[in-house]
């Protein structure tokens, strides 16, 4: 386990170093920073010394380089619109995504896992065609509609919850009903498939010839075997929702990474983008690293190394 | 199983849920707009775009009524007079006014604000302007401060002051020497009527009223927050549940709104939306000043008012004509400055000019902060060229990728355009001069005669001259067609119920939130 671990670490950080070079080009290949930053007067001795400034006069390798040395320790420069140091904007955003993608996940499968396996044991009855109709919509509806059909609706008319900003956990309702139903059908149909599969185990049917009740063999027996599909699924939406929350976070403003990266694009914050993207992969690295020790709690028979 | 990874997941949410954005009680006046642009909270990072909140935090050397005039009431200076060459301003400071530390302001702070807003690290739009003005700054006593510029200069009252950017803002020295130049950034520190109290990056910056202020007397609410809101929808809905009290509302919503039972208040004017082409245009059909004239007769300006806007817009007739600017210089427009929609003589000009069978000309199709009509109106103007016989070629594409290049100069005789917040004709001088000056990457304008006028100005110190000197300027932009003025928009906002009265006014892009604060 422990090889298993070292091995998927140097991995991810591989892959995180990768992720850097491609991030750091693609981020100057989109255009000159400094137009939008420097005022219209700007002359081109202003774009000179502020390019000087900047670091950026200096030849891209060793800007790259620098950049890497300067990450690693954390420090991700200075952002360009801001004219604040990005650590500060992380810490200020990141929060704000894990509070809003840990509220959406926790509601997704509080609701998923009852109705999925429900479907999956009643099939073909009321809870099995209710369970497919929310599972199709989740997946169906766009997300910036179900957002703003929301805010119009349960904010503006009904005024039964807040329409936007961060605060209480009224405050979460909406974005992250908004953000979790996707997920939630997503896991729905997956548990729903998953146990059906199951249920026609061999093991189910020895289960049940033994004398369990119907009770233990769909949640000790079957379930935990239809959860690894479920545990990938949910581990990558985790992290999805962590990080691109793009259309939730500004439909609901909501201050976290998803806007953070979208301002950023946007007003070409490159120092911005480069420490977002990497923030971003280092969490998709850190839940899929999770989510590969997960398989061994909940299989036993997965043995790494 | 379940309980163990759920619960840790609950109670962080339940933790972490502490309220942020209070509800608005009695305390509290929230303004929600689109955005907060930079969120700068320092004044020579920030200029004008976030003047609307960091005017309640610092006061200006130079005051400004919200009807555009400068005034010795609003400001820290309460008169200032020029010497007999121009060449030395003189302000005596308002005694008594104290930064929120509890620090008095004298003339120190007075010369070091400046000094840093012309340095360096400013990027502030008129920073350029005064740095090419001014010489040096004199403290003779606490409460006197003397500007000494380069050249005989009536501008320099209008340059720090509250009608145009930031550059008057005044800092606390002592402050700014502890705290440096990134602590101040952090946490600023001014003497306005509200101090700082936090900043939550994308999402709101909060200001809470000082027990008294010289300017306004005790602020009626104790706290002002300045909320980010993108989604228009959300922005509304904040306002119906009483989350909101000023509210940015787009043109296109501005009568659901108001038939919904709120008032909706709108800076008539805001700015006019200006086409320009980029340069060079040597090698373009564009140097022909008929040309020129044709691309503008073949626009109905009073259906693209009507229809693109709306019908919160004006036609505006003067290339970079601001409005605000006229009434000081005593600038009229005429009739006859008036572009008629005259597709046939277009035709007309452009067959005189050799080009009957049309030119391809390229038209970039973007939206702007608070211009969300961009595109339908660069479609539209593509629509009216093409009905004279052009071969327009819209090209969508986002601002950024605009302005690279029109900066680089790579795309000759396009149309560019932008949505140019209006204000006074000392702050439109300076504007014409971005586009027209030859050293500027945003130079979009080549008139010899122009240049010459500018230039004139500049050196001229007897005021009702340079006021003649606007005006040809004025002339010169009309009569050889060198822009494409378009409309004068106007901008919503809507206010809640406790919000009785509120005059948005007429300042470069302030909000006149005194007037809702004020407490005498």
């Amino acid at each position: 386990m422990r090889r298993f671990l070292a091995v998927r670490l140097v991995q991810s950080l591989t892959t995180l170093l990768l992720l850097s070079l491609a991030v750091f080009i693609l981020a100057r290949a989109t255009g000159d920073p400094l137009s939008l930053v420097l005022p219209m007067a700007a002359t081109e001795e202003d774009y000179t010394n502020a390019r000087r400034y900047l670091g950026l006069d200096r030849p891209l390798p060793e800007q790259y380089l620098s950049f890497l040395a300067k990450a690693v320790s954390g420090d991700f420069g200075t952002s360009l619109r801001a004219r604040r140091p990005v650590n500060e904007l992380l810490r200020e955003r990141f929060p704000n995504s894990l509070k809003l993608a840990a509220f959406s996940m926790t509601v997704s499968l509080l609701v998923a896992f009852p109705l999925g396996v429900a479907a999956a044991v009643r099939r073909g009855t009321m809870v099995d065609t209710v369970a497919k109709t929310v599972a199709g919509l989740g997946q169906a509806l766009p997300t910036f509609w179900v957002g703003i059909v929301l805010i119009e609706v349960v904010a503006g008319r009904l005024q039964w919850l807040p329409a936007g900003g961060t605060g209480g956990l009224a405050h979460y309702v909406l974005p992250g009903f908004t953000l979790g139903w996707f997920v939630l059908a997503g896991l729905m149909r997956l548990l729903r498939s998953s146990v059906l599969d199951v249920l026609d185990a061999d093991y189910v049917r020895t289960a049940r010839a033994k004398g369990a009740s119907e009770r233990a063999v769909i949640w000790r027996h079957a379930l935990r075997n239809a959860l690894i599909p479920v545990v990938t699924f949910a581990g990558v939406s985790f992290a999805i929702l962590v990080t691109t929350a793009v259309v939730v976070e500004t439909v609901f403003a909501w201050p976290g990474m998803g806007r953070l990266a979208y301002e950023a694009i946007t007003g070409r914050d490159f120092p911005v983008i480069q420490a977002v993207v990497l923030v971003t992969g280092a969490v998709v690295a850190a839940v899929n690293l999770t989510v590969d020790v997960l398989y061994v709690w909940i299989d036993p028979r997965i043995r790494y190394g | 199983m379940r309980r163990a990874i759920l619960s840790p997941l609950i109670v962080l949410c339940l933790l972490t849920a502490t309220p942020t954005w209070a509800q608005p009680s009695g305390g509290e006046l929230s303004v929600v707009l689109s955005s907060l642009s930079s969120e700068a909270l320092d004044p020579i990072l920030a200029g004008h775009i976030v003047k609307f909140y960091l005017s309640l935090m610092f006061d200006y050397l130079v005051g400004a009524t919200p009807d555009g005039q400068l005034s010795p009431d609003g400001g820290v200076a309460t008169r200032w007079e020029t010497s007999a060459d121009g060449k030395r301003w003189t302000f005596h400071l308002r005694r008594g006014v104290r930064f929120h530390t509890g620090d008095e302001l004298t003339a120190e702070d007075v010369k070091v604000s400046i000094v840093r807003a012309l340095g360096p690290r400013s990027t502030t739009g008129y920073a350029q302007g005064l740095r090419q003005l001014v010489k040096e700054i004199e403290t003779p006593a606490p409460d006197r401060v003397v500007i000494v510029t380069k050249d005989a200069s009536v501008m320099i009252p209008t340059l720090l002051s509250r009608l145009l950017s930031t550059e008057g803002m005044i800092l606390p020295k002592k402050y700014l020497e502890a705290k440096g130049d990134d602590g101040f950034a952090r946490a600023p520190v001014g003497s306005g009527p509200y101090r700082f109290v936090e900043q939550v990056s994308g999402s709101h910056v909060r200001l809470e009223a000082v027990p008294s202020h010289w300017r306004l007397g005790a602020p009626k609410y104790k706290t002002v927050v300045f909320k980010a809101v993108p989604e228009e929808t959300t922005r509304i809905a904040m306002l119906r549940r009483g989350e909101a009290d000023i509210v940015e509302i787009s043109r296109e919503r501005m009568k659901e709104v108001e038939h919904a039972g709120y008032t909706v208040h709108l800076r008539r004017e805001d700015g006019q939306i200006e086409g320009w082409f980029v340069q060079p245009w040597s090698q373009t059909p564009i140097r022909d000043k008929r040309v020129r004239e044709a691309l503008n007769l073949a626009i109905d300006r009073k259906e693209l008012a009507e229809t693109v806007f709306g019908g919160q817009a004006a036609p505006a007739a003067v290339p970079f004509g601001l409005s605000w600017s006229f009434p000081e210089i005593k600038f009229k427009i005429t009739p006859e400055m008036v572009y008629a929609y005259d597709p046939g003589r277009a035709k007309k000009l452009l067959a005189d000019a050799g080009y009957a069978n049309g030119f391809a000309i390229d038209v970039f199709a973007f939206q702007l902060p608070g211009f969300p009509e961009g595109r339908a109106m660069a479609e539209a103007i593509a629509g009216y060229w093409q009905n004279v016989g052009l071969k327009p070629r819209l090209i969508p594409v986002d601002y950024p990728a605009f302005r690279k290049q029109w900066f680089d100069r790579t795309a000759p005789g396009a149309l560019g355009y932008y949505n140019i917040a209006n204000r006074d004709w000392i702050g439109t001088y300076a504007l014409i001069d971005k586009y027209a000056a030859p050293t500027a990457k945003s130079a979009s304008i080549r008139d010899p005669e122009l240049d010459g006028l500018m230039d004139a100005l500049i050196h001229q110190p007897d005021r009702e001259k340079t006021y003649a000197l606007m005006r040809s300027i004025f002339n010169r932009l009309r009569t050889e067609h060198l822009g494409l003025p378009l409309v004068y928009y106007h901008t919503p906002y809507a206010t809640s119920k406790r919000i009785p009265r509120w005059n948005p006014g007429a300042v470069m892009y302030e909000l006149n939130i005194d007037e809702v604060v004020a407490g005498k």
